[in-house]
């Protein structure tokens, strides 16, 4: 199996997160798009929580009930839009948005598979390790799947980010966080793995 | 419909370059955890030192373009990283990387998948119920 080289991927990680900020404007990372699509189904937003109208028409509105109410020399005049000031009202991305990204993903992964000519969809992982270490009983593997995916759903929302926004994104900004976060991640990361090649 | 089209050509693009590194092999990975193979760690550091300064460049040129908040940090930064780092360890697979396995036939990651989803979900519900931190989130809103 060919992967890419060491700096040709650092290249492609680094070039991931600065697409987002340009072309979609918001800081990047995964998990928050499950934390979002998970309280979407825990409680269902209503059509009632959506702001009806934007900042410069809600600022609009303000000033005209003002003036009703106590007449138009109260008001200021208006002070200049700041062309750097980040829009208030931003309305969160509607569920719909997180299964597109969701589904870009597994897209990107299903066409590197075909380019590879390597597209051979089984009910197991393409791996040779996992195999050897979980592949004694057909409950083992799945189980530890399953077991695996809980801890890493709960950890990264406990944490409030994964490899993305907190490996990449929140260490390149020094945030304590992210930095505490991601050594732990990768610290139990090493720990476990050497744990399984007692398995071997 | 813009927006629509974005989103799913950034997920296609980070879901396709993670594939090409190798993120989504188990085997990869375990290799990477146990430093038999260094290839993906040095291109996590060196992406790392790519973003440092293409960051700070971004606040500086551009400020307010994109809203970067600072996340909190409190007694669940180190034991949620630290509860997530086993599980990757065990599933070979970070919240975007169950969706490029099975994008890629790795099927078993649907089962990965529901796991992330319901381990989400699970902390949702014990955070509601007995913890009550500010965790923040890695995407706005």
């Amino acid at each position: 199996m060919h992967y890419l080289a060491f700096w040709q991927s650092a290249l492609v990680l680094a070039a991931v997160p600065l697409v987002q900020w340009l072309w979609l404007r918001r800081s990047f990372g995964v998990s928050g798009r499950y934390t979002a699509l998970v309280d979407e189904l825990r409680s269902p937003r209503s059509a009632e929580d959506e702001p009806e109208m934007n900042e410069a028409e809600l600022i609009a509105a303000m000033r005209a009930a003002t003036a009703e109410a106590f007449g138009e020399s109260v008001l200021e005049a208006p002070a200049a839009p700041d062309p750097a000031a980040p829009v208030v009202l931003r309305a969160a991305d509607p569920a719909y948005m997180h299964w597109l990204f969701f589904g870009g993903i597994a897209a990107g992964g299903l066409v590197s598979a075909l380019a590879r000519g390597n597209w051979t969809p089984t009910f197991g992982l393409h791996s040779e390790l996992f195999a050897r270490m979980f592949g004694a009983s057909p409950v083992l593997g799945p189980l530890v799947l399953v077991g695996g995916g809980v801890l890493v759903g709960f950890g990264t929302r406990m944490a409030g980010g994964c490899t993305s926004g907190h490996g990449l994104c929140g260490v390149s900004q020094f945030q304590r966080g992210s930095l505490l976060a991601t050594l732990a991640f990768f610290g139990t990361g090493v720990v476990t793995s050497f744990a399984l090649r007692g398995l071997l | 419909m813009k927006a629509a089209l974005s989103t799913l050509a950034v997920g296609l693009l980070f879901g396709l370059g993670l594939s090409c590194i190798g993120f989504s092999s188990w085997d990869e990975v375990h290799r990477m955890f146990v430093f038999a193979d260094l290839r993906m760690l040095l291109a996590f550091m060196l992406a790392v030192v790519v973003l440092v300064p293409a960051t700070a460049a971004w606040k500086r040129w551009m400020p307010g373009r994109v809203k970067f908040r600072t996340r909190p940090t409190h007694k669940g930064t180190l034991l949620g990283g630290a509860l997530f780092g086993v599980g990757w360890a065990l599933s070979g697979a970070c919240p975007a990387i169950a969706l490029v396995q099975v994008g890629e036939g790795q099927l078993a990651a649907l089962l990965t998948l529901g796991g992330i989803f319901a381990g989400n979900w699970l902390y949702a519900a014990v955070q509601q119920r007995y913890l009550h931190w500010d965790t923040g989130s890695c995407i706005d809103e």
